[in-house]
Formats: C-alpha cells, structure tokens, sequence
C-alpha cells in the first residue's frame, strides 16, 4: 500500500457510535476516473466488498447509492445522502495505472457538517482489489471502534475432498479459497503461530502425528517436532518463545514445553491418562486443557509452569479450549446431551453457557482477533462444514460451500 | 515428468531436514528417582517413515466406546499375539490406536495413543520386550468402516499390531 495519509483531527471518530448502535455509513459508487469498462467493473467490484465487509463487521448499517451516484458532483452527493438517514459518507475515486494496478482515493464525510472525517490513497494489483477494500474497511472500523478490524485476516481448516486431509485456506469472507498441503496423506489440526503467516499443523507425512509449519508468504515447510507418537495437539505460546504439546513418548499423553525450535525443555503433567489439547492464554501465564483424570475428558487450567490446577468443567465429554482474545472468556467443545456443542466459560463470572444447540454437532472453536466472532466446524447440513458465528452465539453463516467434509479451523490475526 | 522430479527432490529434502533434525533432551528434563522399568519402557525407537505390515497371526483387538480397558477377550487375543512375538523375536512390532468418528480431533487422538499404551503394557507385563514395541495413534482419521452406525464404530475402536518392515 503507498499511502499519502492526512490524518483528521479525531484519530478514533468514536461520537457517531453514540447515537445508535450502528453507525450508518453511506457507501457511494467508486468514481472511475477515465470511465472504462475495466474501472467501471473494478469500481463496482471493490464497492461490494466494502459493503460486504461492513456488513460483516456487525459494527454499522450500510446505505449503498443507486447506480448512478458517481455522476454527481460533490454538492448533489451531499444533496443525495441528505435524505438517508446516514452518518457519515465515504466517496472513492479510482484509476486503473499501467494496465495492472489500481489507485484508489478515499474520503469519509461526516454527513451533517459535511467536514472530511479521514483520507487516503491505496494502490494495490489489481487482482488485489478485495485486499484492498479488506484494508478500507478495517480503517474504517478502526476509526469508529479503536479496534482492529477482521476483513484481512485467514481462517485455516482441513478438508477430505481429495479422500485424504489436506489444510486449506480461505479468506475470513469465504473467498480465494487455497489448497496449502498436496501430499495425499493426512493433515490435521493446522493452527496459527500468532501474529505470523505461518501455521502449525499435524502431519502423518511419514507414518507419524508429527508437528509441521508452513509459512504461507514462502509457500515453505519444515518438520518441527518428529518424536516418536504424539507430537500433537500442540500452540505456541503467544510470545511464540514457546511451544505446549502433547508427547506419548511410548507411554500416555501428557504436556509438554518445547522451545519454538521443537526441543524438549521440560515436562508440564505425568500420569496414566491423557492430558492434551492445550491453549494458552492471551497473556501467556496459563493453559488451558483437557484432561482424563476424572475418567472422563474435562476441562483443567493451569499455571503455564504446570502448577495450581483447577478443573473447571463438572460433566459432558470436553474438548477444544481456547482462549478469547480479551482473556476474560474460554470456548471449549462439550457433548453435553446427544451431541457436541461450543460453551464459553466465563472466567470473571465463573459460569458456563451455551453457544449452539439443537443443530447437530458443533465443535473446534477459534476466535477471530476482536473477539466479537467464533469460527468452528458444524455438521448442521448433514457433513461437517466451516461456520461463523457472534460469539454471543448469533447470526451464524457458512464459510465456504466446497465439496467433501471440513474440520478444525483456526482463524488467523490480521495478515 | 518434471513435476514428478520435483515432487520426489520436495520429498528428498523434507527427508533430510527431518532426520537431520535431532530432538534433544535437556540434562534438567531427565529426573535422577525415574524408575529405570519404566525409563525402558518409555524407551521407542522412531520408525517415522518406515513402513509396517498387517501379519495375519497379530490380531487386532477392539474396546468400548471411548474406553482403553482391555476386556477379557482382548486379553487372550494379545496372549496368543504374544506367542506370535515370542516365536518370531525377530520382529518388531508397531501398535496403531484408533477410534470411532464420535467425539472430537484432538481427544481420539490422545484416546488412540491410550489405548495402544494399554496393549503395549500387556505385551510387556507378558514378555516381550519394551524396545521391540512401538506406538502411535492415527485418532478417529483412519476408520476401515466408514459407515455411521454401532457396527461401524465397533470395528473402528481397535488397536492394530503391525510388524515393522526392516
């Protein structure tokens, strides 16, 4: 992106956020500078994924102009909109430069002082154009919510189409769908190493669960944990110093702390049972996991040196713990009835509820970078797919429609 | 043809930097009161990359719904497996745990691993020794009924002893 960034006098322009719970932005069409039907394509093309994203933000109303609004002078713009009901208007002009890039300048006007709120330029290939509304988008929610917005952020997931398990990514709106592993082999649980294109993933490459990484910007992979058995469920901590795995090393499945290079420093938990899929904490001092010391899996924290251990959960079979980003929450998978369905444990309230029900079963929870979203695998058509939900348990969609069954995704921070 | 070169050179290099990479034990990982029984016991050679075979005289075993116990027949199919590995001392054996579809990724995974421990002490606590014995779990991902009913599933809760290819 070359930006030529003129900051507004406000850098949060938080007072519309106060008059209703969603702000209303009115979204013009994208002036195409030299009105070729290329430009003309590109501008409606980039105007819908920006009203995509702020739609999917859950953070504003969004009014789109009729088909014609990009004739109108500034004046009648502001004339148009009057009507509207809108807060704040953003107007965009674009240019198609070298037959390959597209230059794109934005204006948001606070409706009624017509005063410009916040400007700049982006310029990105053309076949970039979502990325580069992504990019608007996420400013724009940054601006009105001191928040990071999700439209640039990747959700990782396995599927079997190919009759094997391969890790897929996709976009967090469903599109630019990408196959990362081609091995004809099995390939689970890939996870986001935080704040990195890169992604741990479980890997039977070699006739072993093994612990693998690729980096998606270097299309690269290498082998990270290759003990014999178990090296998986496995997340680095947030500081990425460290990795908590679960080894078998020829007897039960216990944590472990690896460094991020994979070597063995220390043993977390001992016993004859199975203590695994560990989670850490936003702030890197606790674990969350799951343990089948009662006879039965459930839910544990503790300290990120393997002591002071609390069981939180009283019943079902749980799996799946993660953290929110906020620390304050933990959604976790639990068959409590007849099948699988995402809980959040409250940890300042101490209290369990209930996210899904009565839709088949719903598991593998992974929270997007605001907290405000849950994604997770559900077989509420009949096969296991990929769905996001608010994570009040609201507004659920499908991810993305593709052919075979999907597992375990993982969403990414903003790449 | 060119891609096929590239695919094995992808191959070749991954094989390298993975047995190049060493996993190493800290001097402060190593706990002086272990009982040394079961230092051995935890002792497994790695056979990553190694292929096994099905020998129809190792017989798999089969458990409960999200269960590790061995029942009564279980024991006495490991028993004659064990004359099998006595006969044969020879061969090295792995042990694959596996589950049914129901429950989640990462807990059948773990669940597997149970449950090829639990036979791996058998066959130890029966003769055979530690170091002969690998194992590993392939969790809910290798199901040889892929169908979803009772039937399926109890097949699919199994553990495979697996002689390992030299």
């Amino acid at each position: 992106m070359v930006a030529t960034v003129s900051y507004a006098k406000k850098d949060v322009y938080l007072s519309l956020s106060t008059k209703s719970t969603r702000a209303s932005i009115g979204l013009a069409d994208i002036i195409p500078t030299n009105a070729t039907s290329d430009e003309m394509t590109l501008s409606k093309n980039i105007k819908n994924v920006l009203e995509s994203d702020l739609l999917l933000s859950r953070h504003f109303n969004v009014a789109v102009a009729e088909n014609t609004s990009y004739k109108f002078d500034l004046e009648s713009q502001f004339a148009y909109w009057d009507t509207k009901g809108i807060s704040v208007l953003l107007l965009g002009t674009l240019s198609i430069e070298e037959e390959t890039y597209v230059n794109l300048e934005v204006k948001l006007y606070d409706a009624e002082s017509h005063e410009i709120i916040w400007e700049d330029v982006y310029r990105e290939k053309i076949s970039d154009y979502r990325y580069l509304a992504h990019q608007i988008n996420d400013e724009i929610v940054r601006r009105f919510t001191g928040e990071e917005g999700i439209a640039c952020t990747k959700i990782v997931f396995t599927n079997d189409s190919t009759k094997f398990k391969e890790v897929y990514l996709v976009d967090y709106d469903g599109y630019n769908l990408k196959r990362l592993t081609k091995d004809n082999r099995l390939n689970i649980l890939p996870k986001w190493i935080p704040d990195s294109p890169q992604i741990m993933y479980t890997s039977y490459l070699y006739n072993n669960p093994d612990l693998f990484v690729i980096d998606i910007l270097k299309n690269k992979r290498k082998a990270l944990s290759t003990i014999q058995g178990l090296n998986s469920p496995a997340t680095f901590s947030p500081d990425k110093r460290n990795i908590v795995a679960t080894l078998s090393r020829g007897v039960y499945p216990n944590l472990y702390i690896l460094d991020k290079k994979g070597v063995v420093l220390r043993r977390l938990t001992e016993g004859k049972h199975i203590d695994t899929s560990p989670a850490y904490s936003p702030n890197g001092r606790e674990i969350a996991f799951i343990s089948d010391r009662a006879g039965y899996p459930q839910l544990y924290i503790m300290d990120a040196e393997g002591v002071n251990l609390r069981r939180i959960s009283t019943k079902g079979n749980c799996d799946s713990p993660t953290w929110s980003p906020q620390g304050d929450k933990i959604a976790f998978t639990m068959k409590y009835d007849d099948n699988f369905d995402i809980f959040l444990y409250n940890l300042p309230r101490k209290r369990i509820i209930r996210l899904t029900e009565g839709q088949g079963n719903n598991e593998n929870p992974s929270w997007s970078q605001d907290g405000r979203f849950i994604v997770f695998a559900s077989t509420r058509s009949g096969k296991s797919e990929i769905y996001i939900m608010g994570s009040d348990g609201s507004e659920t969609r499908k991810l993305v429609d593709m052919s075979g069954s999907s597992f375990t995704p993982s969403w990414s921070q903003t790449l | 043809m060119k891609k096929s070169l590239w695919l094995s050179f992808l191959f070749l290099c991954l094989v390298v930097s993975a047995c190049a990479k060493k996993q190493t034990v800290t001097p402060e990982d190593v706990n002086p009161s272990e009982d040394p029984a079961a230092t051995s016991f935890a002792q497994e050679p790695s056979i990553r990359g190694v292929e096994s075979e099905n020998v129809t005289e190792l017989e798999t075993v089969h458990f409960a719904f999200d269960s590790s116990a061995i029942s009564d027949d279980v024991l006495v199919t490991l028993q004659n497996n064990v004359k099998y590995l006595k006969a044969n001392p020879k061969i090295n054996v792995v042990i694959e745990g596996h589950c049914d579809e129901r429950g989640t990724t990462e807990y059948n995974l773990a669940l597997g691993q149970k449950r090829a421990v639990k036979v791996k002490e058998i066959y130890v606590q029966l003769g055979i020794k530690a170091k002969r014995i690998v194992t590993m779990s392939y969790g809910k991902e290798m199901p040889i009924d892929k169908r979803h009913n009772e039937a399926a599933w109890a097949k699919n809760r199994r553990a495979e002893t697996k002689a390992i290819k030299k």
